[in-house]
C-alpha cells in the first residue's frame, strides 16, 4: 500500500496511475511478477532500481505469446545503463521521475495507433508465428533492422533481443533457425556480420579451442624447435643442444658449438611432445571443447553459422502490418488429418448430404491451443510435429472413423463430426479438451496447455467457408 | 669361320704358363677372388649352417619370447605415393611389435598430406617432416631421435618385404650379441621390365646375395644397404646416427664395425626393390654410388689404414679388400689392358675374344654352381641363363668404365660435394670439414 503524490497532482495508488485517460501500472520489486492480471492496463512502468528484477519482468511481458502483452508499451524508471540487451533495447523509453509521465504517455499513444493497424490472423507454423510476432513488434516500434548483440548470457555468444526474448538463453540457436526461415520467406535480408561455430551436440557457441595430441587428444603438450646441425647431420629438439651452464648450444653428436643459423645449422620444423601419452608429433589436432555440454570435438565437425544483421524487406514491411501467407509447408502432412482445401470440399459434400436428409444433424468444431508456442519454446521446434501427431492420434481414438479434421495452422484445428448433434459435440469436445491437456501435461514436463473450442451445428443452407469463418470469429472474440 | 679356326688353333698352341701370362687378370682376380674364394666360403657356410641350426632356432625363439620393440624408419623425399602400399604390406609381417616412423625430408609433392592422413588413421606410428630439406642422413637421424625401439630397421619406401623379412633380419641379434648391424638380402623386383633391369638382377644376385654371404662370412661385409638394414639402437645412438651422404650406408657400417660390433648379412631376410630400367638412370645411380667409395673409404675413414685405438685387423682387411677389389682392381685392369696392348699387340685379336670366352664360362659356372645356394629365387634358373653371355659386357666393360669415370671425378674434382643429392648447405659444410 503506497500512496504517493507526484507533482502535477497525479496520484499513485496501489501502483496504479491514471494519466490522460491512460491507465499505467508500476511494477516494483515488491510486486507480484505474474503479469496476466495486468491485461487491462494500457502501459506498464517497471521500476528498474533492481535491474535483475526489471529484466525478469520485461522478459515475461515481451516473451508472452499474446500480443496484448508483448506489444504493450513498457517504460522504465530508475533505469541505469544495463548490460542486459533485452532490458536495454526492448523498453519503450525511460523516465527519471513521474514528472515525465507526459512524455511516455505520448509514446504509448503512438504505439496504440500503430498496434491497431496490425493484422492478427493466425499463421501456420511455429516459425511463422515467431516471425509474425517479431515483425509486429518491429512495425509498432519503427525498427528497420535486427541487430545481433554480443551477449555472454546467450549460449551462442550473440543475441537478437527481439527474437531471443521468445527463447530461453540456452535455446539461442533456435533464434538462428527462425532467422533463416524468415530469410527464406523473403521477409528479412541478411548482411554478413560475423561467423560463429557451434557445438554439434548442443549448438552452444562457447567453445575453447586447443591444440591437442593426435594420439590421445590431451592438450597437455609442449612444443620445441627441431635443430639440424649440418656438419654431422644430427637432428633433434633444441633441448638436446642446451646445457644447464650457459646459453650456448652444443651439438650432442659432434660437440661443436652452433654458430650461425643458416650456415652451420637450421631449424627445419617444430616438434610437440605430449606430456600425457609421451608421444611426439608435429601435426596437432585442433579440438573445441564446448563449455556448455563439455563435448570435445574436432573443429571440422563444428557447425558454422553466419551472424547477420537483418533488414526488413519490402515484403517484410507489408507483412508486419497486413499479415502474410507463408509460402512454406503447412501442417497438412500429419497422419489422420486432411489438408484445408480437401477439408472444405468434404465439408461441402456433407452440407449437400444433410440438405437431403434433414433429420440428420452434423456438427463442425474449432479447437485452438492458445499457448502452444510456449511449449515449442521449451521443447524445441523439432518437436512440433510430434506434439501435433500425438494430439491427432488422441482425437482419432475418440471420434468416429467417418469424422474428419484439418489443421488451419499449428495451433488451430477444424473438425467435422458426422451425425453428431450440438449437445453431443459439446460434450465430446469437453472430453477431448481434458484428454489433450492431460496428454501434454504428462508428456511435456507438466506443461499446462490452454485449450479453447467452439462448436456449431452444420447449417444446410450456408456455405462451408462462411460457417467456418463464423465459428472462428466466435472463438477468438 | 676362318677366324674361329685360327682362334682355336692359336689357343690350343698356348701352354699353361703362357695362358696365365696372357690372362693373369682373369685368373688372379676374377677366378680366384670371385669364384674360388666365394665357392669355398659358400660351401663352408652351408656346411657350417648345419651346426648353427640349433642356435638359430633358439635365437628365433628368444626373439619371439622377448618381443622387443622394433622401430622401422623410412626416410624419404617425395615418396608419399609408395607409403600406403608399404603400410599395407607391413600388416602381413610375421613380426608385429614394431612402430613405423616415416620421415619426410622436405617433399614438395603431396607426401605430407598422404602421411598425415595415415598417421591420423593410426597406420603410421609417427610422421615427422622437415619443411626445409636436410638430406637423407638428417631425415634418418630425425627418425632415430624419436624412435623408441630396441632395434632400428631402415626401410626404403619403394621396396617391398617378404612376410618374414623383419623376423629374419632380427634373429641374428639373438644368435650373436656381438652383432651390431644386419644387412638384408636385396632382390630385383622389376627384373623383367627391361634388359637393363635383368642384368642388374643378375648382378644383385651375384654381388649382393652371394657376394655378401661371402664377405659376411669372412667378416669383411662392407655396406648395409639403406633399402633393408637392422641396427641395435644403442650402436646408432653411440654414433649419433648417420653422417652426411652420399654413401652413408657404407659409412655407418664402417663406424659400427669400428665400435667393435660384428656386421652380419642375412640372406633369408628378403627385400625386393625396383632398379633403374634405363641405362641412363643406371649410369647416374652408379656414378653416385662409386663416388662415395672414394669419399668414405679413402678420405673420411683413412684412419683404418693406420694403427690407432680403434684399429681392428678385420676392419683393415675389410678396407683393403674393398679398396683392392674396387679401386685398385680398377687400376690393375688398366695395367692389364696396357700390358696386353704393348706386349701382345699382335695377339690382341685372340686375347680379347678369349677373355670374353673365359669370363662367360666363368659366369655360367658361377651361376649354375651358386644357384642351389639361393634359397629364395625370384625366377627359375632358365630365365636368366640366356642373359649370362651379356654379363661380361655389363660387368666387365660397362660397370668398369662407369667406376673409372666416378673415381676420376671424385679424386680430382670432389664431385660428390656438388651432388644434388644433398642440399647445398650440408655439402658446403661437409667439404669445409673434409668429411
Ligand atoms: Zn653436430
Ligand atoms: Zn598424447
Ligand atoms: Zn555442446
Amino acid at each position: 500500500m503506497s500512496l504517493k503524490i507526484v507533482p502535477q497532482n497525479v496520484e499513485i495508488r496501489n501502483n496504479k496511475i491514471e494519466f490522460e485517460n491512460l491507465l499505467f501500472f508500476i511494477i516494483d520489486s515488491n510486486s507480484n511478477t505474474k503479469i496476466e492480471p495486468l491485461i487491462g492496463y494500457d502501459a506498464i512502468i517497471i521500476d528498474a532500481k533492481d535491474a535483475d528484477f526489471a529484466q525478469l519482468v520485461l522478459r515475461k511481458i515481451r516473451g508472452h505469446y499474446n500480443p496484448e502483452f508483448y506489444l504493450k508499451p513498457v517504460f522504465l524508471i530508475n533505469y541505469k545503463e544495463s548490460k542486459d540487451p533485452i532490458l536495454h533495447t526492448m523498453n519503450d523509453g525511460f523516465i527519471h521521475s513521474y514528472d515525465q509521465l507526459k512524455e511516455i504517455a505520448d509514446i504509448a499513444k503512438q504505439l496504440f495507433l500503430k498496434t491497431t493497424q496490425l493484422d492478427y490472423q493466425p499463421v501456420a507454423t511455429f516459425e511463422a508465428q515467431i516471425i509474425k510476432k517479431v515483425l509486429n513488434y518491429m512495425y509498432t516500434r519503427d525498427l528497420k533492422t535486427l541487430k545481433p548483440i554480443p551477449d555472454l548470457n546467450s549460449v551462442i555468444g550473440y543475441t537478437y533481443p527481439e527474437i531471443s526474448i521468445n527463447f530461453d538463453s540456452t535455446e539461442e540457436s533456435q533464434v538462428l533457425e527462425i532467422l533463416e526461415w524468415g530469410e527464406k520467406e523473403g521477409l528479412i535480408w541478411p548482411d554478413f556480420y560475423e561467423r560463429i561455430y557451434l557445438c554439434n551436440q548442443c549448438s552452444g557457441g562457447f567453445l575453447s579451442y586447443r591444440e591437442v595430441c593426435p594420439h590421445c587428444n590431451s592438450s597437455n603438450s609442449s612444443a620445441q624447435d627441431l635443430v639440424h646441425h649440418f656438419p654431422c647431420a644430427y637432428i633433434g629438439p633444441i633441448s638436446d643442444f642446451r646445457n644447464n651452464v650457459d646459453n650456448s648450444l652444443t651439438c650432442p653428436k659432434c660437440n661443436k658449438a652452433l654458430r650461425h643459423i643458416g650456415v652451420d645449422y637450421d631449424k627445419p620444423s617444430i616438434i610437440h611432445h605430449c606430456n600425457n601419452c609421451d608421444k611426439n608429433f608435429q601435426d596437432f589436432f585442433v579440438r573445441a571443447k564446448c563449455i556448455s555440454c563439455t563435448q570435445d570435438v574436432e573443429v571440422q565437425y563444428l557447425i558454422p553459422k553466419s551472424i547477420n544483421i537483418y533488414k526488413l524487406t519490402k515484403r517484410g514491411r507489408t507483412a508486419a502490418a497486413n499479415g502474410f501467407l507463408s509460402s512454406g509447408k503447412e501442417v497438412d502432412d500429419i497422419f489422420g488429418t486432411l489438408s484445408m482445401p480437401v477439408f472444405k470440399t468434404m465439408l461441402h459434400y456433407e452440407i449437400e448430404r444433410i440438405k437431403e436428409n434433414t433429420e440428420q444433424k452434423s456438427s463442425i468444431a474449432i479447437i485452438n491451443i492458445e499457448n502452444i508456442l510456449e511449449l515449442y519454446k521449451k521443447i524445441g521446434k523439432k518437436a512440433e510435429k510430434t506434439v501435433l501427431e500425438s494430439v491427432v492420434n488422441l482425437i482419432r481414438e475418440n471420434i468416429k472413423p467417418t469424422d474428419f479434421m484439418a489443421f488451419e495452422n499449428s495451433t488451430t484445428l477444424y473438425m467435422c463430426l458426422i451425425n453428431n448433434d450440438f449437445i453431443q459435440t459439446e460434450s465430446d469436445l469437453t472430453k477431448l479438451k481434458s484428454l489433450i491437456e492431460k496428454l501434454i501435461k504428462n508428456n511435456f514436463n507438466d506443461f499446462e496447455v490452454k485449450i479453447n473450442f467452439k462448436a456449431s451445428l452444420l447449417q444446410p443452407f450456408n456455405k462451408s467457408e462462411f460457417q467456418l469463418d463464423e465459428l472462428t470469429k466466435e472463438l477468438f472474440d | 669361320m676362318r677366324f674361329i679356326d685360327e682362334f682355336i688353333n692359336y689357343m690350343s698352341s698356348v701352354d699353361a704358363a703362357k695362358l696365365f701370362r696372357m690372362f693373369w687378370f682373369f685368373f688372379i682376380f676374377e677366378f680366384f677372388r670371385f669364384f674360388l674364394v666365394e665357392i669355398s666360403t659358400i660351401i663352408f657356410w652351408k656346411f657350417d649352417s648345419i651346426f648353427r641350426k640349433k642356435g638359430i632356432a633358439d635365437a628365433r625363439l628368444s626373439l619371439i619370447k622377448n618381443q622387443p620393440l622394433v622401430s622401422i624408419i623410412v626416410p624419404g623425399r617425395n615418396e608419399g605415393k609408395h607409403i600406403y602400399k608399404l603400410v599395407n604390406s607391413l600388416k602381413e609381417q610375421t613380426y608385429q611389435n614394431f612402430e613405423l616412423i616415416v620421415i619426410d625430408d622436405g617433399s614438395d609433392d603431396d607426401t605430407a598430406a598422404i602421411c598425415r592422413n595415415l598417421e591420423h588413421r593410426g597406420m603410421i606410428t609417427a610422421f615427422y617432416r622437415n619443411d626445409v630439406r636436410g638430406g637423407k642422413a638428417s631425415a634418418a637421424n630425425l627418425g632415430l631421435r624419436f624412435a623408441r625401439g630396441e632395434f632400428i630397421v631402415h626401410f626404403d619406401a619403394d621396396c617391398s618385404y617378404d612376410r618374414d623379412a623383419i623376423e629374419n633380419i632380427l634373429v641374428p641379434f639373438y644368435y650373436n650379441p656381438k652383432i651390431g648391424a644386419i644387412g638384408g638380402n636385396i632382390q630385383v623386383r622389376n627384373y623383367k621390365e627391361s634388359l637393363c633391369a635383368t642384368l642388374q638382377a643378375l648382378e644383385y644376385y651375384d654381388t649382393i646375395s652371394i657376394g655378401r654371404i661371402t664377405t659376411g662370412e669372412l667378416g669383411i661385409y662392407r655396406v648395409i644397404s639403406g633399402a633393408f638394414g637392422a641396427f641395435r639402437k644403442e650402436a646408432l645412438d653411440r654414433l649419433g646416427g648417420w653422417d652426411i651422404g652420399p654413401g652413408l650406408d657404407g659409412d655407418i657400417t664402417v663406424k659400427i664395425r669400428k665400435l667393435g660390433y660384428k656386421i652380419h648379412f642375412e640372406p633369408t631376410a628378403v627385400c625386393q626393390t625396383n632398379v633403374p630400367i634405363t641405362f641412363n638412370r643406371l649410369i647416374k645411380q652408379r656414378l653416385r654410388w662409386d663416388k662415395s667409395l672414394i669419399r668414405f673409404r679413402l678420405r673420411k675413414h683413412r684412419d683404418v689404414f693406420f694403427p690407432n685405438d680403434s684399429f681392428k685387423f678385420s676392419n683393415f682387411i675389410s678396407f683393403m679388400e674393398n679398396v683392392t677389389y674396387n679401386l685398385i682392381l680398377n687400376i690393375k685392369w688398366y695395367f692389364y689392358l696396357l700390358d696386353m696392348v704393348f706386349n701382345f699387340t699382335s695377339q690382341l685379336i685372340f686375347i680379347i675374344p678369349m677373355n670374353i670366352v673365359l669370363y662367360t664360362v666363368n659366369n655360367f659356372m658361377k651361376f649354375l654352381v651358386f644357384s642351389p645356394f639361393r634359397d629364395r629365387k625370384n625366377e627359375g634358373i632358365t630365365y636368366f641363363l640366356i642373359y649370362i653371355p651379356l654379363m661380361v659386357f655389363y660387368f666387365g666393360y660397362f660397370l668398369r668404365i662407369l667406376r673409372t669415370v666416378a673415381y676420376v671425378q671424385e679424386v680430382f674434382f670432389k664431385a660428390s660435394y656438388k651432388d644434388e643429392w644433398n642440399p647445398a648447405k650440408s655439402s658446403r659444410q661437409a667439404k669445409a670439414l673434409k668429411l
